[in-house]
């Protein structure tokens, strides 16, 4: 048996060392730039974005931690709304997501999913869900497949912790558990479910122990510190591919901008902002990296100033790209044509 | 459900009671014994839950039947239907495809008090994206539950309490009913009467042969089948040939189904009506536990003879 049946992931090709941790730090470059210019196009005047825009800037590590193990073509993501980033870390062509917020019809739903439902289906992205809670019972159906199929594929299963007081989360939950199926279940607690504190919502602040009921192993991490969360969702994909059920992590984060695009934030103190700022998943695996050696200041900039250019160009072929011929507002409604017969 | 099994491994049953109890109405007696506990699931009480498992199940290639106890219960997970299995082909611009059944007791049964007694089919017929079939003898329900599970799209298969011990010929040979398509159940002259499913079985057919035989009344009689998408031109062409119609159902009349019906009939038919469209439905109130008083809200045979009549101006 070769070394390389042992890896639990493909193992990625380097052509010099430290490139598959600065590939990372270049998705999460990437992810915040994109934020960010989404943010810019969607404030300023002649907006071109419409609707609602949750923006993921803060949390990157989550997205792109889990990316980092991921098996396409055999594991499944399932997203709330806030999945613009989880999209480009699973390889979400910048130019797909950005015409899909400016409604065009190249984007990765044809302009019919909008910001909060993006979706890959050949890469097992399994969007990008509106409702708040609404989409744990998907991840649980999704893992559910994988168990039936036993291809060894996982779900992950992303919410926030406003979602954790829905219904659906205890249904879900206690079912993934009693049949065993391969889900992780991964709260990114950015600590505010829109304008209302954990504490206020939560009646156990310790947001993992809210899986103790669940029969189901859970914990909180550092999902401001990428490593950590590779490490933790590695452990986790593991239990699930040997057929020893979900897990439950509670990834503490932090997103830097608000709720949606009208959020003013109100909420939050200067001080909280200025020492969330010190915990930058970013910087925090820029810095790590440096002192590796794994990374150089031309390095960073290079990559800063590519990414920038790779926004930019989506940008620009999202603005020239066409609208939906209003005729296709009817397609994709029904998968069978009727009456049907079979 | 036990034939589309063994035709296809990707099929299987999940809902409450279905396995080891054999069925909270006894309709999956056997099964578990047959395929076992990875196809014939038990769940905890949970719709939202096991809806939604079945939804994403199906996103990813399986074929799930989910049984509800009651299409009562599916108040508590209307967003997991409604939001999930309808919207994510459209919202996905087509990505997935839903291939799902639903099945379950719709509608008033007996005695079972306001919450249990609710008559679900305009909840799910206006949404784009789900289709609504709801046969009302045993070979409908043989023929359709079959297309609905080879189906690629979310079904809503609405099923009546009151009508599982129905008898009737049923062929044992794979057959299939088409979807989409309504069953010209009695051909006449005179007035065409358009129902589904339960109301057929408990008023409607009787109310048909009192018309036939006691007033002279040809009746043509529709069982619609298919709520959505609703076969438009079989409902119309008949109308234009009979100029009188009647549709009943049990649900309530503002908003009703049968409202949603006379809407898409009225207007192609206006020039061919030689007296208004009726609308026979249940009472505006919840459904009551005494077994007179909920009787007398649904359509009775009587009055749906005295609406014929009236159309028929005799």
């Amino acid at each position: 048996m070769s070394v390389a049946n042992h890896v639990d992931h493909a193992p990625v090709v380097s052509e010099s060392k430290g490139q598959a941790e600065r590939d990372r730090l270049r998705m999460m470059m990437l992810i915040r730039r994109f934020e960010e210019r989404t943010y810019q196009e969607y404030t300023k005047p002649g907006q071109k974005i419409g609707g609602f825009c949750h923006l993921y800037s803060g949390q990157e590590a989550v997205a792109v931690g889990i990316a980092s193990i991921f098996q396409k073509g055999k594991d499944y993501l399932i997203n709330a709304y806030r999945c613009h980033g989880h999209s480009l870390a699973l390889g979400m062509d910048p130019r797909a997501a950005m015409a899909e917020l400016f409604g065009k019809a190249t984007g990765c739903s044809k302009g019919k999913g909008g910001s909060m439902h993006f979706f890959q289906a050949e890469v097992g992205n399994l969007g990008g869900h509106g409702i708040v809670g609404g989409h744990i019972p998907l991840g649980l159906g999704t893992a559910f497949a994988q168990m039936y199929k036993k291809t060894g594929g996982v779900t992950f299963c992303l919410f926030g912790d406003g979602a954790i007081n829905q219904g659906t989360f205890n249904e879900a939950l206690n079912m993934a558990s009693l049949y065993k199926v391969p889900a992780i279940f991964i709260v990114e607690n950015n600590g505010v479910a829109m304008g209302t504190q954990v504490a206020r919502a939560s009646a156990e602040p310790e947001l993992a122990k809210r899986a103790s009921g669940y029969h189901m192993p859970y914990r909180a991490i550092d999902g401001n510190d990428i490593d950590t969360v590779i490490a933790e969702m590695n452990e986790a994909a593991q239990r699930g591919r040997r057929g020893e059920g979900p897990t439950f992590l509670v990834a503490n984060t932090y997103r830097f901008r608000g709720h949606s695009m009208s959020d003013a934030m109100k909420y939050r103190s200067k001080e909280e902002m200025e020492q969330a700022k010190l915990r930058d998943p970013i910087s925090l695996y820029e810095i790590r990296l440096r002192e590796k050696g794994l990374l150089t200041d031309e390095q960073a900039d290079a990559m800063e100033e590519e990414v920038a250019e790779v926004v930019a160009d989506a940008v620009r072929q999202a603005d020239v790209d066409p609208h939906p011929m209003l005729e296709d507002r009817f397609n994709d409604v029904l998968a069978e044509q009727y009456p049907l017969q079979k | 459900m036990t034939e589309e099994m063994e035709r296809d491994e990707n099929v299987f049953l999940m809902g409450e009671e279905v396995a080891e109890y054999n069925g909270a109405y006894k309709v999956s007696e056997g099964m578990l014994d047959r395929f076992g506990p990875k196809r014939v699931i038990d769940t905890p009480i949970s719709e939202a839950g096991f809806a939604g498992l079945g939804i994403g199940a199906a996103t990813v290639g399986l074929r799930p039947i989910i049984e509800f106890m009651s299409w009562s219960f599916t108040l508590v997970c209307l967003d997991q239907i409604v939001n999930n299995a309808a919207n994510i082909r459209y919202m996905s611009g087509g990505q997935f495809k839903v291939p799902i059944t639903f099945r379950g007791g719709n509608g008033i049964a007996h005695q079972l008090g306001a919450t249990h007694s609710h008559r679900v089919e305009t909840i799910y017929t206006r949404i784009p994206g789900l289709t609504v079939v709801t046969p009302s003898t045993p070979y409908e329900a043989k023929g359709l539950l079959k297309t609905s599970i080879r189906s690629d799209d979310p079904v809503i298969f609405l099923e009546n309490e009151k009508m599982l011990n129905d008898a009737g010929d049923v062929p044992e040979e794979d057959y299939t009913i088409p979807i989409g398509v309504a069953n010209i159940e009695r051909p006449g002259n005179d007035i065409t009467i358009i129902s589904y499913g339960r109301p057929l079985q408990r008023v409607v057919r009787h109310a048909v042969q009192a018309l036939v035989n006691d007033h002279g009344i040809d009746v043509e009689l529709i069982d619609v089948r298919t709520l959505r998408p609703l076969d438009k031109n079989t409902l119309i062409e008949s109308v234009k040939k009979t100029n009188r119609c009647v549709i009943v159902d049990e649900d309530y009349g503002y908003c009703g189904m049968g409202a949603g019906i006379l809407h898409q009939i009225q207007k192609p038919c206006f020039d061919y009506l030689d007296a208004p469209i009726e609308y026979v439905h249940s009472d505006e109130i919840p459904v009551p536990f005494n077994h007179f008083l909920e009787e007398a809200m649904m359509p009775s045979v009587d009055r749906i003879v005295a609406a014929a009549r009236d159309v028929c101006y005799r």
